[in-house]
């Protein structure tokens, strides 16, 4: 499912994936509409535009994580990493890319975020160590997520601009294992969100589970 | 009720004006000639009566009426003092220094001219009271207009900073809603530059070369208009000199070079995050000179609060072993002075890690803290970029 509130894009979008063999399922101009069909049509893989109307792009993603068996979400952004791409991927999101990417590049970052593999641009490594800092300095958080110093160090390669494969060959290890340390990082990372979410709602008395 | 920073001072007032009401009541307790002491207590019961009322009017109320009644008041429980005292008055009406009440709340609402207005009633009430004109209680009136000037000039003051406070947060919401908006606009431009670069190289031949400048011009104008960084405490402001290093390192940014940082504020001088740029600038220079124009190279800065480091890596054929001594020895001090000197200079310490084929790394360190920072710009030998 594509969702993006520009048209045009929607369109070139849906009929690069449509012709690289995917299934469009559904298309979406708005938060709300994209949360609404989302609902009905469930679909495995959602490219998702951050400036929508309605609801924001952060919260649509929100919205999707909350579904039984979400699904793989891929945020598309015009204007480069920032704070809502950081918000996004910790409320469930596995990737990021940039709009101006190419055709080539949303098509392996399509594929990738199929398989469940998270797509890391070096913007969104370094938002991400950031973030591990900062949870680190919080004094109200001494069992927050921490980064192993093997995922610091592949994090910290990633914004610098290594490609999988490079990291692997500088660090010694498998493509695959460099993989699973990117991925990592976003998993303990959007679990801490989850679990940060239910705190927040068992204190407001809503201690239903959402599904 | 535009009573924001006021309210401390009625409460101040009427603070004042319990205290004086239990002083006159002490007084008439231990007076012990007075001609009509019963209604002594009849007016020290008015006294309490109306600061009790004032207290609660002045916070509801505005306008003039309330202050003249107020004044009224008080000039009718001061006159009505001969009456009470009798032939015992001496210099101390009863109300005593309850009469100071309606000056300063003249004072406060209106100024110091409105004040010294108030005083002067009172005084010449007061005045009216002795037997003689000449024996005007000098003391007491100084007073009164002391404090009356004193007090209107400092609501004044007061109510002048509310009002510029008020226009600031005014300013700072529309500011921000010109950003938003503007940050909408932006992605559709962003969005349509990135079409057309889609566009043109799907089609090829001219339309790829537009399409390349368009992805060029996209990628400038998506790094000169991101947005803030990441922030977990609220802005602490950057009008005092000091520039968020990331702005200075974003106007970096081309197709070629990706800025990234890890969303950390990094406040340096304005001086500092200058110097720190061009540190960066020489480096992204050096590997334009030597790698040739399809290399690409990354900059990313990051900060763990007692250091930042910017890293700026690139892929191109590496520095041989060697060669950078070499080049020092030789006295062709380009790198050693651009980046090297400026980085020292401001404390920090420069990394260099080159691997022929595999590109090279340069790491500039520096302090983030402002006690490590040095008094000022260095003065040194001119630097060549």
């Amino acid at each position: 499912m594509v969702v993006d509130d520009h048209p045009m894009w929607r369109d070139a979008v849906a009929r690069d994936i449509g012709e690289a063999g995917h299934d469009v399922v559904a298309t979406a101009g708005d938060g709300h509409q994209a949360v609404r069909v989302a609902t009905a049509v469930r679909p495995d893989v959602v490219v998702l535009d951050l400036q929508l109307p309605g609801l924001s792009g952060v919260e649509v993603a929100r919205a999707l994580a909350a579904f039984e068996s979400p699904p793989k979400v891929l945020v598309l952004s015009a204007s480069g990493e920032h704070e809502d791409v950081l918000e996004a991927v910790k409320a469930g999101a596995s990737g990021y890319l940039i709009k101006s990417a190419s055709r080539q590049e949303l098509l392996d970052a399509l594929r990738r975020t199929a398989d469940g593999d998270a797509v890391f641009t070096p913007g969104l490594a370094g938002l991400v160590l950031g973030e591990y800092r900062r949870i680190a300095a919080r004094p109200a958080e001494p069992d927050g997520p921490r980064l192993t110093r093997r995922e610091t160090e592949v994090l910290r390669l990633v914004a610098k601009g290594l490609s999988y494969r490079q990291i692997a060959e500088r660090l010694v290890l498998s493509v695959r294992t460099v993989q699973n340390h990117v991925q990592n990082t976003l998993n303990k990372l959007q679990l801490h969100n989850r679990a940060q979410l239910v705190r927040y709602a068992m204190d407001l008395g809503l201690d239903e589970t959402p599904d | 009720m535009h009573e924001g920073m006021q309210g401390p001072f009625w409460r101040a007032i009427t603070v004042f004006r319990i205290a004086s009401v239990g002083y006159a009541a002490v007084l008439l307790g231990t007076a012990d000639s007075y001609a009509r002491p019963a209604v002594g207590w009849l007016v020290i019961a008015v006294m309490a009566l109306w600061t009790a009322a004032a207290g609660f009017a002045y916070a509801r109320f505005t306008g003039w009426l309330l202050l003249v009644v107020d004044l009224a008041v008080t000039v009718g429980c001061l006159l009505a003092s001969p009456f009470v005292q009798g032939t015992a008055g001496g210099s101390v009406p009863i109300t005593a220094t309850w009469v100071a009440g309606p000056v300063l709340a003249w004072a406060v609402r209106g100024g110091r001219r409105a004040g010294i207005a108030a005083a002067i009633v009172v005084s010449a009430a007061d005045a009216a009271l002795r037997d003689s004109p000449a024996a005007i209680a000098g003391n007491g009136t100084v007073l009164l207009l002391l404090a009356a000037v004193a007090v209107g000039h400092v609501s004044r003051l007061a109510k002048e900073a509310e009002e510029q406070l008020r226009n600031a947060t005014r300013a700072e919401a529309a500011t921000r809603e010109r950003e938003r908006l503007a940050r909408g606009i932006h992605d559709s431009v962003l969005q349509v530059l990135a079409l057309v670069q889609r566009r043109g190289q799907e089609l090829g031949g001219d339309a790829a070369e537009l399409g390349r400048l368009a992805g060029e011009q996209e990628a400038a104008l998506r790094e000169l208009i991101r947005s803030e960084p990441v922030r977990s405490e609220p802005a602490s402001g950057h009008g005092d000199g000091l520039t968020d290093l990331a702005t200075r390192l974003r106007r970096y940014g081309t197709a070629r070079v990706t800025v990234t940082t890890d969303g950390t504020p990094m406040p340096l001088p304005d001086w500092y995050a200058d110097e720190v740029a061009a540190a960066v600038g020489a480096a992204l220079e050096n590997v334009r000179r030597h790698c040739g124009d399809g290399t690409m190279a990354w900059v990313f800065a990051e900060s763990d609060g007692d250091a930042i480091t910017v890293t700026i890596r690139d892929d191109g054929q590496g520095i041989p072993d060697g060669r950078l001594q070499r080049a020092a020895a030789e006295g062709r001090m380009g790198v050693a002075r651009s980046i090297r000197g400026r980085i020292a200079d401001l404390g920090g310490t420069v990394d260099i890690v080159s691997t022929t084929g595999r590109g090279t790394e340069v790491e500039l360190t520096v302090p983030a803290r402002r006690s490590s920072w040095l008094a000022g710009p260095p003065h040194g030998p001119g630097r060549t970029a």
